[in-house]
């Protein structure tokens, strides 16, 4: 199974000019920000993946609000990912570039997958991304006057402020022997 | 005076000239209504029953999943994510945990393997018969709605006398399924398997879901006012829904032969032999028509899955009490009844993900909509909508 | 004692005052039995069992109960509704179905008032229930009860024309628009005259299905679209006028259609002196037949859309009809 997603790892790579990697069985690409678009129109014409199956981010953060932390640092970015496949043989390849944190700003994909529109509006609701030429960027989950933006790291889980995050220990404990109310203990 | 005057004229003119001019009529569909399968709401711009434009809004039923998965471990995610698609409980949990033991390099073992094949398949009947049931409902005929679900009682029975729960199983394990009942120092002395005569019991159910598809085709079929309401409607063709990422059942009935059971290999589908179904127009009954079969199909899977499973075996791999995934990130995609349901996993090591990326089938279903609505008339709304058949807690998450 | 009532009864007002009384009584005794009757049979067809704990194990009491209920809630009126309409919507539609109870024959001299234009009369006063509908729809300051309305309209508009096309062909073979008339004329000839017009047997039940908003054809209703159509904003009592109005049309219509094409109170062999006390029960037999066949429809179909109804109507069941009157009065001229 590797060596097959190896030749159509590369293919891929040498076609939209990035770099491909597999990690358990998925064909991830990185591009650069500007061939964002050509990527997937190449992988849309030539490829023959034509079935858009989603778009979405990773916030890279060292600090982080709710959940455990990085175990090493890594750079700040916000990492923009795109999965297509075709509808022959089951092949996917997953997209990814770089954004910056402070400012992400991307041309859309709608024009190329019309199925991204959503999806980019969902992106750019959760993680503050702007994609430039998308025709419709309203909220889509979040109720209109919603600030903030929920699924980067630096936005609290509101639940864990009133209660802290407990670790991995369970809040209580199970009955031990059987009782009266658990006899099957 | 004449101030007094002019205001009554100035009054009833604008009362009888709002009242004579006829335009578009803005519709608001739900999000209470009894059709949407949820609280969808669609703000139709209606001009006496032809629909111009549609504007799907949703997000009333979001509960934040992702950044709920980020706060908690991996046996608590998988008790959260069968909540997403409600109706067929099983099959969320399935690419999550696959996803899950890729990362950690586990094998699962092959009783466990078939446990999860014959649970997933009887999820799928699970959904499949619910749309029977709600579909002809929303066309007006009441009665296939409790043919079908007399018969996914049983189906959902059975799931409770394996998993304890109906529609929320929480079954999976990373490694296997739940090998044992009870905690604590009772785990080593009750160890626990499929319940006394479930394969007998399944089998038994299988006859009657087929039967049950053979009373539902004789019902609505061969009905001829059914077939006017969906032969013609709603037609899809495949290029558009590639582009939209409509998967699943939509999909194949537009003509397209792609199913994730057998490109992928998160299950053994590829021991059992079973028919890739496809519709020809890409209508709303070629959508109804690839799900009927789509329910034998998988009682065929069932009954060669309890011919085939091993008679004996763990259900569990060995892993560590306290699971921590090393790091990495994959996508793993299965077939869910909905269509496609991926989960891309990023860990960092920890006990819980760093990231949890959920594509769930119905989301990507459902941006079709403003496409596919655009000029039909209002009753065919429903008929289109229901034809789709999504769920919003898979929407929403 | 006996002349003294008779004696009473011939005072033009008792007997009407009894008239009203009866008729009164009658509509929701009827109402309650035809829809205990829907209850039953569309749980038996539905593998359920309907009705099974108000009056012991049959259920019978659940639909007095249900009266009770709507008499007792509470009466909520839309603010924007435009009120004197939307109060009289309902009576409206009622009075369209119980005027109809006048010339329904239950046996030999056993009819309200024997007119001469009986079923000209019957077809006329039916169309009332049809404003009443509009005006249910449009007062109710609600889109969707908007909506119910114009399908309303379009749709009872258009089947009231097959609805009296279809009897025009019993008329001609009868040669007469009473009621009793036309049962005499079938009971002289000898068979119900359903042989010869099944075309316009057809179509009238088709066409009463139509009138009445039922599955196949109640897109006026829809519930799974509109809600409720245009009896959404109706609560309470007034509902409760909608919902006798369609059993007791339901009635109504199959007494029409058994009066005029299946022989009404009369079946072949039966002698006139049976016919007496005989003829309510036979008349009955026949009502229920047809009402049986009109809720197997309602739990079988799915509905039709407003365009193609319209389409059934206008380009299928006039012409037929049409053409049925016309072979009819060939044949009648010939033979």
């Amino acid at each position: 199974m590797v060596h097959l997603l190896q030749g159509f790892a590369d293919l891929v790579a040498e076609a939209v000019g990035g770099r491909a990697e597999i990690l358990h069985d998925t064909v991830k690409v990185t591009v650069a920000n500007e061939g964002w678009v050509t990527a997937h129109s190449v992988a849309r014409d030539d490829l023959d993946l034509v079935f858009f199956s989603w778009l979405s981010a990773i916030d890279w953060a060292n600090d982080v609000e709710a959940g455990d932390p990085l175990k090493d640092e890594v750079e700040e970015r916000l990492e923009l990912l795109s999965t297509v496949g075709d509808l022959t043989e089951g092949k996917r390849v997953t997209f990814s570039t770089t954004l910056d944190s402070e400012s992400p700003v991307i041309s859309t994909l709608v024009d190329v997958y019309a199925g991204s529109n959503w999806h980019e509006r969902e992106a750019a609701e959760m993680f503050g991304i702007v994609f430039t030429g998308h025709p419709d960027l309203t909220k889509l989950y979040l109720p209109d006057h919603f600030i903030g933006n929920p699924l980067r790291k630096s936005y609290p889980l509101l639940s864990r402020e009133v209660k802290p995050w407990p670790g991995t220990v369970d809040v209580e404990g199970m009955p031990d022997s059987p009782t009266t109310e658990n006899p099957g203990a | 005076m004449d101030v007094g005057q002019d205001a009554i004229r100035h009054l009833s003119e604008v009362q009888v000239s709002v009242e004579l001019e006829t335009e578009d009529m803005t519709l608001n569909i739900g999000p209470q209504h009894p059709s949407t399968h949820g609280v969808l709401r669609l703000v139709a711009r209606v001009d006496g029953e032809r629909c111009y434009d549609v504007k799907p809004v949703i997000g009333y039923m979001h509960r934040g999943y992702e950044k709920l998965s980020e706060v908690r471990t991996y046996p608590q995610i998988t008790a959260l994510i069968n909540r997403i698609d409600w109706v067929s409980g099983y099959a969320n949990e399935i690419p999550f945990i696959v996803a899950a033991e890729k990362l950690m390099e586990v094998e699962v073992p092959e009783r466990a393997q078939f446990i999860r094949l014959i649970l997933t398949e009887m999820a799928r009947i699970s959904s499949h018969l619910i749309f029977m049931a709600s579909y002809p409902l929303e066309l007006g005929a009441a009665t296939p709605l409790f043919f079908a679900l007399r018969e996914r009682e049983r189906v959902l029975d059975l799931l409770e006398g394996v998993t304890g729960g109906r529609f929320h199983p929480n079954f999976n394990r990373i490694g296997g399924v739940k090998p044992n009942a009870g905690s604590g120092p009772t785990t080593r002395k009750t160890p626990q398997d499929l319940p006394a005569g479930f394969l007998e019991d399944t089998r038994d159910a299988m006859d009657h879901v087929l039967s049950v598809c053979d009373e539902i085709e004789t019902l609505v079929a061969g009905n001829e006012i059914i077939l006017a309401r969906t032969k013609g409607i709603g037609i899809l063709p495949p290029e558009v829904a590639a582009a939209y990422g409509v998967s699943g059942p939509n999909l194949r009935a537009s003509g397209v032969k792609f199913d994730l059971r057998k490109v992928e290999n998160y299950l053994p589908y590829d021991r059992f032999e079973f028919d890739v179904i496809v519709g020809e127009n890409g209508d709303c009954w070629d959508r109804w028509w690839v799900r009927l079969q789509e329910i034998r199909e998988a009682a065929k899977i069932i009954q060669q899955a309890i011919d085939g499973i091993p008679p004996s075996g763990p259900l569990q791999a060995k892993v560590p009490k306290i699971i921590k995934v090393p790091k990495g990130e994959t996508y793993v995609r299965a077939e869910n009844p909905k269509g496609e349901m991926g989960y891309y996993l990023v860990s960092d090591g920890g006990t819980g993900p760093y990231r949890l990326k959920i594509r769930s089938a119905s989301f990507s279903n459902l941006t079709i909509l403003p496409w596919i609505l655009e000029g039909v008339l209002v009753p065919d709304i429903i008929a289109v909508m229901g034809s789709l058949d999504f769920v919003l807690g898979d929407v929403d998450r | 004692m006996m002349q003294f009532v008779t004696d009473l009864f011939a005072n033009f007002w008792v007997s009407l005052g009894g008239k009203l009384l009866l008729v009164a009584t009658m509509v929701p005794v009827i109402g309650m039995i035809l829809g205990f009757a829907e209850m039953k049979l569309s749980a038996k067809m539905q593998s359920r069992v309907g009705p099974y704990f108000a009056g012991g194990r049959w259920g019978w009491a659940q639909l007095i109960a249900d009266g009770v209920k709507f008499f007792q809630k509470e009466d909520i009126i839309p603010d924007d509704a435009d009120k004197p309409v939307f109060k009289s919507a309902p009576i409206l539609v009622l009075v369209g179905t119980v005027a109809l109870f006048v010339v329904i024959p239950f046996g030999p001299g056993l009819i309200f008032n024997d007119l001469d234009v009986g079923i000209f009369y019957a077809l006329a006063i039916s169309s009332l229930s049809t404003i009443g509908v509009l005006m249910a729809g449009w007062s109710s300051a609600n889109k969707y009860s908007l909506m119910g309305g114009l399908r309303a309209a379009g749709q009872l508009i258009a089947y009231e024309l097959p609805l009296v096309l279809a009897v025009v062909g019993t008329v001609i073979m009868a040669g007469t628009m009473s009621m009793e008339g036309i049962v005499q004329a079938q009971i002289s000839a000898g068979y119900p005259y359903v042989i010869l017009q099944f075309v316009g047997f057809g179509i009238f039940m088709i066409a009463a299905l139509a009138e009445l908003t039922r599955i196949p054809f109640d897109m006026p209703i829809a519930e799974s679209e509109l809600v409720m159509g245009y009896v959404t904003e109706y609560s309470g009592f007034r509902f409760l006028f909608f919902f006798l109005a369609e059993f007791a049309n339901m009635f109504t219509m199959s007494a029409i259609a058994a009066t005029l094409f299946l022989g009404g109170y009369w079946l072949p062999g039966v002698p006139a002196d049976v016919l007496e006390f005989a003829g309510p029960a036979i008349l009955m037999g026949k009502v229920f037949l047809l009402a049986f066949v009109m809720i197997w429809f309602r739990w079988t179909f799915p509905r039709f859309r407003e365009d193609q109804l319209q389409t059934l109507a206008w380009k299928f069941l006039v012409p037929l009809a049409l053409l049925n009157i016309a072979v009819t009065a060939v044949l009648k001229v010939v033979f």
